[in-house]
């Protein structure tokens, strides 16, 4: 088997095992990949990248403890996560495709913001607290809620919340505080 | 201080050893303190705490105290590690003063903070597939699942039956009473009423006169009277402090006229104290 063939064989299984959820969740290990494309899994991977980079996509590793690795070593890489994400972020126009609200997505906005200033834990209190100066109780109770059940925020059993695995994946925490904290009122929508 | 009160009661307690017991309470306390409530965990000086250790560790024979040091040495290596985290957060610029946000969060609308979070947010693309495995196992199921109907007969049957309140027509129609029987049931027990009434020249305890040897009876005479307290052929005459329950024959049929209900529950247990109330009262007067 030539060495092209041999590629393009590792790259279409890369893209499985990126795209298609095989676990409770999306995207896959960094061993996974390692076991199934062989030592050199990261040239496959930059090789897929280049790849889904035409239809606006990209691989986004996240690692286990949460924070960005500039040069992470290899156990970093078999510990982390693999994703693939939209390149760029959604258009006001896709909003209403997500089947989100505007008042959920500034709910959400809000808690990741507060929990991130926080260290990346808040208690579940000091939250609903601050949310419910804004938005009523029933709604800050059920959108929590969903975010936890989606992975975009996650709870203890003392009521602690913490940054899910989903927002680490697709949301990118350093912007969207800078947002909040640089913004002027001026700013719509 | 009383042993009780000691963090480590097996210790021990000399004066001097309680000194050290109490330093090393302190380092562990103030450590998980500091991670309970997540606050800065520079606040620990962990140079200086470790010097603490080494000055007390030749002071430690039993395993218990050297249990206790190795806690202490362990509470001050999360601390390290929290003080890690601290410097790489910092480093990655996620970090931002809390009390700002929080201000920016309440002066900012909804548009404005769904428009930050838009501009942060690249979702995730994935599908969810259906691999011949699991297309074999659906198979497998349905060729196991039984049709509907006799799926909803074992659920119906597996149903806890719900206490229902049944009118008497209910019952007639359900064939579980006759309403000649019924009618003849009543007009039987309101003659009993009338000659227990005369007989005593007075009213008769309620319980006396409903409670018999079956519950099942019990109950066909306690509903039978409902009747004819609400065909106006006898009253009830209940008094809240002695807690009893009398009736009175009207002597002719009375208009009621904006009647009140009194729901008076005769639970089996009810049933039960009652007749053996009964029967006690009953040996005690012969």
């Amino acid at each position: 088997m030539s060495e092209d063939v041999t590629i393009s064989r590792k790259l279409k299984k890369a893209a499985q095992l990126l795209l298609f959820q095989h676990h409770r969740l999306p995207g896959a290990k960094g061993w996974e990949l390692r076991k199934v494309l062989g030592k050199d899994y990261m040239k496959i991977i930059k090789l897929l990248e280049r790849r889904l980079d035409e239809l606006g996509l990209e691989i986004k590793i996240v690692y286990e403890d949460g924070i960005d690795h500039q040069t992470p070593t290899e156990e970093d890489l078999e510990q982390a996560r693999f994703y693939v994400i939209c390149r760029s972020p959604l258009q006001i126009g896709e909003v209403s495709l997500s089947g989100w609200r505007i008042d959920t997505l500034a709910v959400l906005a809000a808690a990741l913001a507060y929990i991130t200033s926080k260290q990346g834990r808040a208690t579940r209190n000091e939250v609903e607290g601050l949310l419910r100066e804004k938005f009523p109780d029933w709604k800050v109770d059920q959108d929590l809620n969903r975010f936890i059940r989606k992975g975009y925020l996650d709870e203890d059993e003392e009521g602690n919340l913490y940054i899910g695995w989903r927002t680490r994946a697709e949301i990118d925490l350093k912007t969207l505080v800078s947002i909040i904290a640089g913004s002027s009122q001026t700013q719509q929508l | 201080m009383c042993t009780e009160d000691r963090r480590w009661p097996k210790l021990p307690q000399r004066a001097r050893k309680e000194e050290y017991y109490e330093e090393l309470a302190r380092i562990i306390n103030l450590c998980q303190s500091i991670r309970a409530k997540g606050e800065d965990p520079f606040l620990v000086d962990v140079p200086q705490k470790l010097q603490v250790l080494k000055r007390l560790l030749p002071q430690w024979k039993l395993l218990d105290e050297l249990l206790m040091d190795a806690e202490a040495l362990k509470e001050l290596s999360l601390m390290v590690k929290l003080q890690s985290d601290w410097v790489k957060r910092r480093a990655s610029g996620l970090f931002i003063d809390p009390f700002l946000v929080e201000v920016k969060i309440k002066l900012l609308g909804k548009e404005e903070l769904a428009s930050a979070l838009l501009a942060a947010w690249r979702p995730l693309i994935a599908a969810e597939q259906l691999t011949p495995k699991r297309l074999l196992e659906a198979l497998d199921y349905w060729r196991v699942l039984l049709p509907l109907s006799q799926r909803m007969k074992e659920i119906e049957a597996a149903q806890f039956p719900e206490e229902k309140t049944l009118a008497v027509s209910e019952l007639i129609r359900l064939k579980f009473l006759s309403e000649r029987a019924f009618n003849e049931e009543v007009r039987r027990l309101q003659e009993e009423l009338t000659k227990d009434y005369e007989s005593k020249g007075g009213p008769i305890d309620y319980w006396k006169f409903v409670i018999r040897d079956t519950y099942e009876e019990t109950l066909l005479r306690a509903y039978a009277l409902s009747f004819i307290i609400s065909n106006g052929y006898a009253n009830l005459i209940i008094n809240p402090v002695e807690e009893s329950i009398m009736i009175e024959t009207a002597g002719k049929q009375t208009q009621r006229k904006g009647g009140k209900s009194v729901p008076i529950s005769i639970t089996y247990e009810k049933w039960m104290t009652m007749k053996n109330s009964i029967k006690t009262e009953g040996i005690r007067n012969e």
